[in-house]
């Protein structure tokens, strides 16, 4: 009954993907479950090795209401959120700059080819010493592990948008600044936010790095409860923060693509809600840009009707 | 540079012969030496090598002078045929004025008496490569050049939905698509009335309609010929395409490759009636066959150097 999916690249029906990945996670749990089931010196892994399932689960509550789950979840993603964020403001204008004029991308050339080099877990003493031991150096170890990709990443999507967009744009009577803001970048935006999209993935394993390195007491994050639970208990807590992780990165990196797709609709198919909201923003701008620049009448161009031509 | 290509010259021409099917040879483009105003477009001369000086050096063109002349409120149509290769291109991007085939080498490039200096919307261009804004709807690629021009957003969508409807797509079911909805042929519509929206007094085409059907070519051919005479510009069209050229030409340029230059000029019955009515006549497929020899005469000689 199974021979139809061996067929090379046979497409699976949602449900039953979701039942294969369903089994997979059965057969993870069943085996940890073998390996810890039964009385603790019977088990093939001891308890401080591995706890059982059912001693793991039990301790949810523990975590979820002595130790503050939700605020710890919140306050990591606060410092990515920030960290990402100011590496976004930085690093996509740059990026399209870069990639707009190439002697900008060569002097920028070092900063990204050291920034997408360094093993970022070796930054961290140097950002303890640059901006001490709170918050900020956080934020920032998360700004410099991402603002390098992100700049580069940009400028190739800009670099990737083909020349014959460009010199249509001009023949059509855009000027250099039109041709960045109307073209090249809307062009290449799709592309910019789908690497951040993933970007953004990598900053939250980063997180966790920079939390799992730290000095004194509480400084809240998941990465601290990880780090305080190896120390001092319950180890269960270490593998609920495990479990967790992937769930919340998972629940985010959704709700970016869903963004993503309505934003693009042209490129991701998505039904465009968000799109024409930009839109609508746009058009309220342009309503009262009058304010500010005088529009070109329309008779400055001459149309094919008889009047108008003799006038001309 | 040893052999110094010869331009190859696979027979004279007397000008007397008369005219060969639908058309009417002549021996290589004169330059009137006296003209009543500034010629719509004119090369002097024009070479265009790419990395000149460098063992790399290739030269796309070689020589290229030719004038057309501005021919009050009607314009001409001007095809430009030629083997691959031969610089078709490169001619017409000199004449819009885009890099890297702009600057020339040696030589002048004028339009309208002033000398090229970059692109611009007087001179529009239609590309083969489907070029639309994948971002903008039907209408907003229409209208982008308006937009640049600051045009407000009611006064360049009234006009934008007059020219869609005008190259044959339907206002109300195109006009908030997005290019990846639309067929080949459509993409080129929009690329068209995109492009005249504008009124330039040149149009440049560069193989248009090279990668659709030929049924949609046809149709999009005959389109072509309605707008041209009420934009009444002067058009530059490049193609592959012998019939394509003799059907939509008032006068056809036929190059020889590599380094191109300017072999033969020809004038051709203007396209008066459909495109598949005058492309069954005789008097048309004699053209079309003298041309076609021609090309394979060029193609030999190049071969056999």
């Amino acid at each position: 009954m199974f021979s139809g999916f061996f067929r090379l690249r046979r497409e699976v029906a949602w449900w039953q993907g979701l039942l294969f990945a369903l089994g997979c996670l059965l057969t993870v749990l069943g085996v940890w479950w073998l390996a810890t089931h039964g009385e603790p010196e019977q088990r093939l892994l001891s308890p401080t090795v591995l706890p059982s399932p059912h001693e793991t689960f039990a301790t949810f509550p523990e975590l979820w209401f002595d130790r503050a789950l939700t605020r710890n979840t919140l306050a990591s993603l606060r410092r990515v959120a920030l960290g990402f964020g100011l590496a976004t403001a930085v690093g996509v204008p740059l990026g399209i700059l870069c990639g707009c004029f190439p002697f900008l991308r060569a002097f920028f050339a070092p900063v990204s080819i050291f920034g997408r080099n360094i093993p970022v877990a070796a930054l961290i003493p140097l950002t303890f010493s640059l901006f001490g031991i709170g918050e900020l150096q956080k934020i920032m170890f998360i700004f410099i592990a991402c603002v390098a990709f992100i700049l580069s990443d940009s400028a190739r999507a800009i670099a990737e948008v083909h020349d014959r967009y460009i010199d249509t744009a001009y023949t059509l009577g855009a000027a250099r600044r039109q041709v960045i803001l109307k073209v090249l970048v809307p062009l290449a935006f799709p592309s910019i936010f789908n690497s951040l999209r993933l970007l953004f993935g990598l900053a939250f394993g980063y997180i966790m790095l920079a939390e799992l390195v730290k000095f004194g007491g509480e400084s809240g994050g998941l990465g601290d409860i990880i780090i305080t639970s190896q120390r001092r208990g319950p180890k269960e807590h270490i593998l609920l923060v495990l479990i967790i992780i992937p769930i919340v990165a998972l629940a985010i990196d959704r709700g970016l693509f869903w963004i993503q797709r309505e934003l693009f609709p042209h490129r991701y198919g998505g039904s465009g809600i968000l799109n024409r909201a930009v839109h609508v923003l746009l058009v309220g701008w342009e309503r009262f840009k009058f304010l500010l620049v005088k529009p070109t009448p329309v008779a400055a161009i001459r149309q094919p009707t008889p009047s108008q031509e003799k006038a001309s | 540079m040893t052999q110094g290509t010869p331009t190859p010259t696979p027979q004279p021409v007397d000008p007397d012969a008369g005219p060969i099917g639908v058309s009417r040879v002549i021996d290589h483009p004169p330059i009137p030496a006296k003209l009543a105003g500034p010629p719509v477009v004119e090369f002097r001369n024009v070479t265009k090598t790419y990395n000149a000086g460098r063992p790399n050096a290739h030269t796309a063109i070689r020589d290229v002078s030719f004038v057309v002349q501005d021919i009050k409120d009607v314009g001409e149509f001007v095809c430009v045929l030629g083997p691959s290769g031969c610089g078709k291109s490169t001619v017409l991007r000199l004449i819009a004025g885009l890099e890297p085939q702009h600057p020339a080498t040696t030589g002048e490039v004028q339009v309208l008496g002033r000398p090229v200096t970059g692109a611009g919307a007087d001179r529009g261009m239609v590309f083969q490569d489907y070029t639309s804004f994948d971002h903008r709807t039907v209408l907003d690629n229409v209208t982008f050049g308006l937009e640049c021009r600051g045009v407000s957003r009611k006064d360049r969508h009234d006009l934008g939905r007059q020219w869609i409807q005008r190259v044959g797509l339907n206002v109300d079911v195109d006009q908030y698509k997005y290019p990846h909805e639309l067929s080949g042929g459509m993409r080129q519509r929009v690329a068209i009335a995109r492009t005249l929206i504008l009124r330039p007094r040149i149009i440049l085409m560069d193989e248009p309609f090279g990668a659709l059907d030929p049924h949609t070519r046809m149709n999009m051919q005959d389109l072509l010929v309605t707008l041209w005479r009420e934009v009444e510009a002067t058009v530059f069209f490049v193609t592959h395409s012998i019939e394509e050229a003799v059907y939509l030409g008032d006068r056809v340029y036929i190059m020889s490759n590599s380094p191109g230059t300017l072999l033969r000029e020809m004038e051709v019955e203007p396209a008066n009636r459909p495109s598949r009515q005058m492309q069954r006549e005789p008097r048309f497929q004699e053209t079309v066959a003298y041309i076609r020899d021609l090309i394979s005469e060029l193609e030999e000689s190049r071969a056999a150097e």
